[in-house]
């Protein structure tokens, strides 16, 4: 599905990623773990085309991300915040990305019933607009807004950071399904190692931009993972 | 205490963003600051003499004093949508072991800094100076001024209070339109007894104990109020906005784009920012007035042109020239969306189409001053649909500053308008205008200038989707560059 080649980002002189080849497969549930700087959410974001390549290409579903955006119909992320609109309730907000996605109002509606568990009763009739929300909460939407018209890759960064625990064991089963029993390409990043080996079929481990590790998890996943970051 | 507080306020002005922009718009500040502040001296020199001109059976110290509460009532006003209160500020000191009440001083003393309480200085200051050297009592001109100053303070004070307490700003604002009705139904002239008033204050000199107590004692409620909440989900709270649920799904008649004008009407309606841009441009409607009532400008028809452009271009100037800057807050989540760019500059351009019209029929008064005005005013919006608001956008698309969409913005610290690309895209906004207008008016007569005014916008309408393409290509030409700078802290 995603097919990474001699990519690489510099910022003036100093390399922050440098990959030279990595195949996402579809329907992959594919995990990105890392320190700070390490180049994540670079990737990320040359991913979904918010920045340019200094060389290489990312091509999604065949089609070259920094080319064409064709790619975007079938492409949803949550990143940050600066994907919230603030001065929209959630509901809103969810439909906003639903006429976006060519979803009408029963089409949101009918996902948004399948995540009554998820939001926890703190999402949706709030009468709050979401810059209001706690950041857990702006969070809960964000993600669920990126499931919005039945993406085929869905890229979340650090999607368990601010999550409660009740929450995030929640996510955790979301992400599964998705990959699982829909076929959706999954990408996310996490300092949560647990979490991580929990959901992804597969792991790969940056530091300082360049590829260290790239794991098909099992149960020694997690202590190999460990061993590594404590050295 | 007191010179760490001194010095943590020093590193926020010198640190400002305003500080950190280019030479050359640092220099082009220091103008505007010096040409505005001249002006204000220059009022206050002149402020005598027009008085003594204007009414020359009364004493024109009367006569200010008459006018003074409508002054203090336009500063509140002026104040309450433009001031920005530093209370977040001090967020982090709650945790450190200050005494709470240091901190309360020190937030009101902080809001006595505001650039809004130096205005009256530029004003006040000359108008005494003048007065002394007419020969008015020292004491009484010392008094007087001193009285001002400190109840500009209190109106600092005031605005204080009814931004953190909803009862104090209801039953100001309820107490304000009682006296305002009175005043035009010409029940019962409040203005006068306070004409009075203030004619007494400058009567007798130690009269200025009563302002002076005045602002104490709105100093000493503004402590005791903030005292009383001093907890994060008290007064020191960012203020949770009320959720107005107006129901925007009759939009949906507008087909591909209601989409877009549905959230462009909530950003307006929901956020601090826009909604100073909102009230700006309802000014904007009265700039007419300056130039329509001046004996000299009638021989000038060309800057007639000029000021009917702006009456109905308010709108259309303030917002447009800061689209895409508006979404800037979450410019990423619409560049990984499936957005049509042309859909969305197409709702942005209904929007100030739509201002235009609003303005246009607000205009109407002017026909006071005859049909000739009108018609310029009538041409003026045709431009500004047809061709000025394709201008603003082009600019607009060059202008790469992050806008913190519900954070009033500070007096002269909004240099948003002020890059050098800005600059050189409002020369056309500007002199296009005057320019069709002018020419065809000196080569055949006045008709005509105001035909190929009009015509020039109706082009404009109907070369629509040209524009709107170009500004497409710019738009996606610039796409990175414009995330990096959207992305960057404001």
């Amino acid at each position: 599905m995603i097919t990474t080649s001699n990519l690489s980002k510099k910022y003036k002189t100093n390399l922050v990623l440098n990959i030279q080849s990595l195949d996402i497969p579809k329907g992959q549930s594919f995990g990105l773990v890392g320190n700070n700087g390490a180049g994540k959410t670079t990737f990320f974001s040359l991913l979904l085309d918010l920045i340019q390549p200094t060389s290489g290409y990312i091509k999604n579903n065949e089609i070259l991300v920094h080319e064409s955006e064709e790619w975007k119909p079938f492409t949803s992320s949550f990143i940050d915040e600066s994907f919230l609109i603030g001065y929209l309730t959630a509901e809103e907000y969810f439909y906003f990305i639903g006429e976006l996605r060519n979803q009408n109002k029963a089409d949101v509606d009918a996902l948004l019933a399948q995540f009554e568990d998820f939001f926890h009763g703190e999402i949706l009739n709030q009468k709050k607009y979401l810059r209001d929300l706690s950041k857990g909460n702006q969070k809960k939407a964000g993600i669920v807004a990126a499931l919005i018209g039945n993406p085929e890759v869905i890229v979340l960064d650090e999607p368990f950071a601010n999550l409660d625990p009740t929450t995030q064991i929640r996510l955790k089963q979301i992400i599964k399904d998705l990959a699982e029993t829909k076929g959706v390409t999954v990408l996310i990043s996490s300092h949560d190692l647990m979490h991580v080996t929990d959901v992804c079929e597969r792991i790969v481990v940056l530091e300082k931009g360049e590829i260290i590790k790239d794991l098909a998890t099992n149960e020694a996943t997690l202590k190999e993972l460990e061993a590594y970051f404590a050295s | 205490m007191i010179k760490r507080f001194l010095s943590l306020e020093w590193k926020q002005f010198t640190r400002a963003s305003y500080f950190q922009k280019g030479i050359a718009i640092k220099i082009l500040l220091f103008f505007a600051a010096i040409y505005f502040g001249g002006a204000a001296i220059f009022l206050g020199i002149g402020m005598f003499f027009i008085l003594r001109k204007a009414v020359p059976e009364i004493d024109p110290i009367i006569t200010m004093n008459n006018f003074l509460i409508y002054w203090f009532l336009f500063d509140l006003v002026i104040r309450f949508f433009m001031q920005q209160l530093p209370v977040m500020n001090i967020k982090p000191l709650m945790t450190i072991p200050i005494k709470r009440e240091t901190i309360i001083h020190y937030l009101l003393g902080k809001t006595t800094l505001s650039f809004f309480n130096f205005i009256p200085l530029f004003i006040f200051l000359p108008f005494s100076i003048v007065l002394l050297a007419e020969g008015y009592p020292v004491i009484n001109v010392l008094c007087w001024f001193i009285s001002i100053m400190v109840l500009t303070l209190t109106v600092n004070f005031i605005n204080f209070l009814i931004n953190k307490n909803n009862t104090i700003f209801y039953i100001i604002i309820s107490v304000l339109a009682l006296f305002i009705g009175l005043e035009i139904y010409q029940i019962f002239k409040v203005s006068q007894p306070i004409g009075v008033a203030f004619n007494t204050l400058y009567n007798l000199p130690y009269l200025v104990i009563i302002p002076m107590a005045l602002m104490y004692a709105l100093y000493k409620i503004n402590f005791n109020d903030i005292k009383k909440g001093f907890y994060l989900d008290g007064t020191i709270s960012k203020k949770a906005d009320k959720v107005n649920t107006i129901d925007l799904s009759w939009m949906n008649r507008f087909g591909s784009i209601a989409v877009f004008l549905k959230n462009d009407v909530r950003l307006i309606l929901r956020n601090a920012r826009p909604k100073q841009v909102l009230m700006m441009s309802f000014l904007f409607l009265f700039y007419g007035l300056i130039f329509y009532t001046q004996e000299v400008y009638q021989q000038m028809p060309a800057f007639l042109a000029f000021a009917s452009m702006f009456v109905t271009g308010g709108f259309l100037m303030t917002f447009g020239q800061l689209v895409p800057s508006w979404d800037s807050e979450y410019y990423k989540l619409l560049m990984s969306q499936n957005i049509p760019y042309k859909k969305y500059l197409e709702s942005k351009w209904y929007l100030m189409v739509v201002a235009v019209a609003i303005s246009f029929v607000l205009s109407t008064p002017y026909l006071y001053f005859g049909w000739k005005i009108f018609g310029m005013i009538a041409a003026g919006a045709l431009f500004n649909i047809g061709l000025n608001s394709f201008i603003t956008l082009f600019g607009g698309a060059l202008n790469r500053v992050p806008i913190e969409l519900n954070v009033k913005a500070k007096a002269f610290s909004n240099t948003n308008g002020f890059n050098p690309t800005q600059m050189l895209i409002a020369l056309p906004k500007l002199g296009l205008p005057m320019l069709l207008f002018y020419i065809p008016y000196k080569l055949v007569n006045f008709e005509v200038g105001l035909l190929v005014l009009a015509l020039s916008g109706v082009l404009g309408i109907v070369f629509r989707n040209f524009f709107l393409n170009q500004i497409e290509k710019l738009y996606q030409k610039g796409k990175y560059k414009t995330i990096a700078a959207f992305a960057e802290n404001k």
